[in-house]
């Protein structure tokens, strides 16, 4: 199983390598849409690239909507790792 | 060359936005690749028969309907020479296991006592769902036209909601009732398997509220359409391959083809949008934007003979009826090649019967369609564009006699002689669409369709693609396209004045 920690790197990594960022600004306190430069457009991009990557569905729109720094990102997405870990 | 507006793409997406900016006053130029305007509404002619590549029937055309206010509004409307289906019409629903036949009615009262009689044991599901598709649809602007626009085209995302077939399988256990219910899949292309109940609702009810003809098929609507440009200078230049947009200081500066380059400041995209990327300088969009963009899923391609009977009155009991043979439960779109008696098949002549002696002869036209897949002709598709290998014709001509030996056997057609045939590959060719997917990207469970705006200011998407399928949501896209450039709810009161 895919650890906390393990899933905060391959966010950062896709955050790097699906949007051009610096790895250096992908901090957690870092706020998507004004320190990362994202958008409303790229927010779907974003959720695409994830659900991709770890094989699972954002699908709690509220959820997504909610999050603002990339802390928040990285507790999103290891929520649904662990909720789909305990569905299997 | 010089526009306000370059639209690329003359299929009923690109030839709305076009005829919506050029009401607005904007200068409008349409580029389309292929020789003729019109993409899937053309038509064809074999023997002096003509045949409608796409459209067959149409909903939403009843007064104060979406596509006859938007075509009202934008003066089409008096070109066309519509027909409500009379009351008797349907869409005849043959099950292929049990053999029995039930009549989908454009009608919610008459389909709902078809379907009481033919399921008397299951009225609970049927009023759940015909109710359910009017609830549905009721909060949707397109079909509530005193909704404002905006609150439902930013609450697309994302596309969770609810599946077809966990809502159909909870309603009914019976296979016959399930297929019947899951029917109008075949006209936006989604396996119920993957479709949303409110996709598979706007594109049923859109049906089961009317269902039209229009004299001339969709050759009629691109001529009319091309007739208030005539007026409105909107110029459509065919023959021109896009090959790249513009781009100057970050934002659409033109659009070259093989031929020409025309500056412009805005520039609409109507193809698959997997096809712009190649459009576009290279950094224009993210990587992210690209991936999402290349992975979209599409529709189900078609195998489809056009075909013609010697008398027209042959087809007499085919004027308002479209002959479907469906398999039961939920497999209406999957293809069965080992065993073509079970798979999903169409008989239509679009053509219908008409008193216009002028078109007597549209009505020996007959169409056969059946749901296909790439992997069909993946062999055959070396060959680029025109040349395809000799095993090509004959697998065609096998896979459509396949075709006619079902009709005869479910419906006693014998006499079809075949004119053209249609493949996933000439779908993909003519169409312009990956895997010939006969309605573009498939709007379904789990998948982020894109929108009209894009990253590149000056670039914006439409088609069916983007909002919603067929010609109703081809045109839809149009209209929302042009709303977003213009303002989306000034325009959508505009046009919801003609009511």
């Amino acid at each position: 199983m895919i650890s906390d920690e393990q899933v905060h790197q391959r966010v950062a990594q896709i955050m790097a390598e699906e949007f051009e960022l610096e790895p250096e600004s992908l901090q957690p306190d870092a706020t998507l849409y004004e320190d990362l430069g994202l958008d409303s457009l790229d927010a779907v991009d974003m959720v695409v690239a994830l659900e991709k990557a770890f094989g699972m569905k954002m699908t709690d729109e509220e959820a997504v909507r909610a999050v603002r720094t990339l802390g928040d990102l990285f507790d999103l997405v290891c929520r649904l790792k662990n909720q789909q870990v305990a569905k299997e | 060359m010089r526009a306000e507006v370059v639209v690329i793409g003359s299929g009923i997406s690109g030839l709305t936005v076009a005829a919506l900016l050029a009401k607005r006053n904007r200068q409008v130029v349409v580029l389309e690749r292929n020789q003729k305007p019109g993409g899937a509404l053309r038509h064809f002619v074999r023997r002096g028969i003509p045949f409608d590549i796409g459209f067959h029937y149409s909903g939403c055309l009843g007064s104060g309907k979406i596509l006859r206010v938007l075509w009202e509004y934008l003066g089409i409307w008096i070109h066309l020479r519509v027909h409500p289906f009379p009351s008797e019409g349907n869409d005849c629903l043959t099950l292929r296991h049990s053999g029995k036949s039930v009549r989908a009615f454009f009608s919610y009262e008459r389909l709902e006592d078809e379907l009481q009689q033919a399921f008397p044991n299951e009225a609970e599901g049927v009023v759940t769902y015909l109710k359910t598709l009017r609830d549905i649809c009721d909060s949707i602007p397109f079909y509530n036209l005193d909704l404002p626009l905006t609150p439902f085209l930013r609450g697309l995302f994302p596309p969770a909601g609810i599946g077809l077939a966990p809502f159909l399988t909870s309603l009914t256990k019976d296979p016959d009732l399930q297929a019947v219910l899951v029917s109008p899949a075949f006209l936006y292309g989604v396996s119920p398997r993957q479709a949303s109940l409110a996709v598979h609702a706007m594109v049923a009810h859109a049906f089961i509220s009317g269902a039209y003809a229009i004299d001339g098929g969709g050759q009629a609507i691109v001529d009319a359409f091309l007739s208030i440009f005539r007026k409105a200078g909107v110029e459509v230049l065919t023959g021109q391959e896009v090959e790249s947009i513009i781009v100057t200081d970050g934002k659409v500066a033109g659009v070259k083809t093989s031929e020409m380059e025309i500056s412009c400041s805005q520039a609409i995209y109507t193809g698959h949008p997997a096809d712009l990327l190649d459009l576009v300088p290279e950094g224009t969009f993210r990587q992210a934007h690209c991936s999402r963009l290349q992975d979209l899923e599409n529709t189900t391609s078609m195998f489809v003979v056009f075909g013609a009977v010697d008398n027209p009155a042959s087809l007499r009991d085919l004027t308002w009826v479209n002959h479907y043979a469906i398999p039961s439960g939920l497999d209406i779109l999957d293809v069965n090649l080992i065993c073509p008696e079970e798979s999903a098949l169409l008989m239509t002549a679009p053509g219908r019967r008409y008193s216009d002696p002028a078109l007597s002869n549209a009505s020996r036209g007959i169409i056969l369609m059946r749901p296909a897949s790439w992997d069909e002709v993946a062999p055959f598709s070396i060959g680029a564009g025109g040349t395809r290998p000799a095993s090509y014709k004959k697998w065609k001509s096998q896979s459509a006699d396949k075709l006619l030996d079902q009709a005869k056997k479910l419906w006693g057609y014998s006499r079809i002689e075949p004119l053209a045939i249609g493949s996933p590959l000439t779908f993909r060719d003519k169409l312009g669409v990956p895997g010939g997917a006969v309605y573009g990207v498939r709007h379904c469970l789990n998948q982020y369709n894109p929108g009209a705006k894009t990253r590149l200011p000056g670039l914006w998407l439409s088609g069916q693609g983007t909002l919603m399928t067929g010609i109703v949501g081809a045109s839809l896209s149009g209209l929302v396209t042009a709303g977003e450039i213009e303002g989306l709810e000034p325009l959508w009161d505009e046009v919801r004045q003609c009511r």
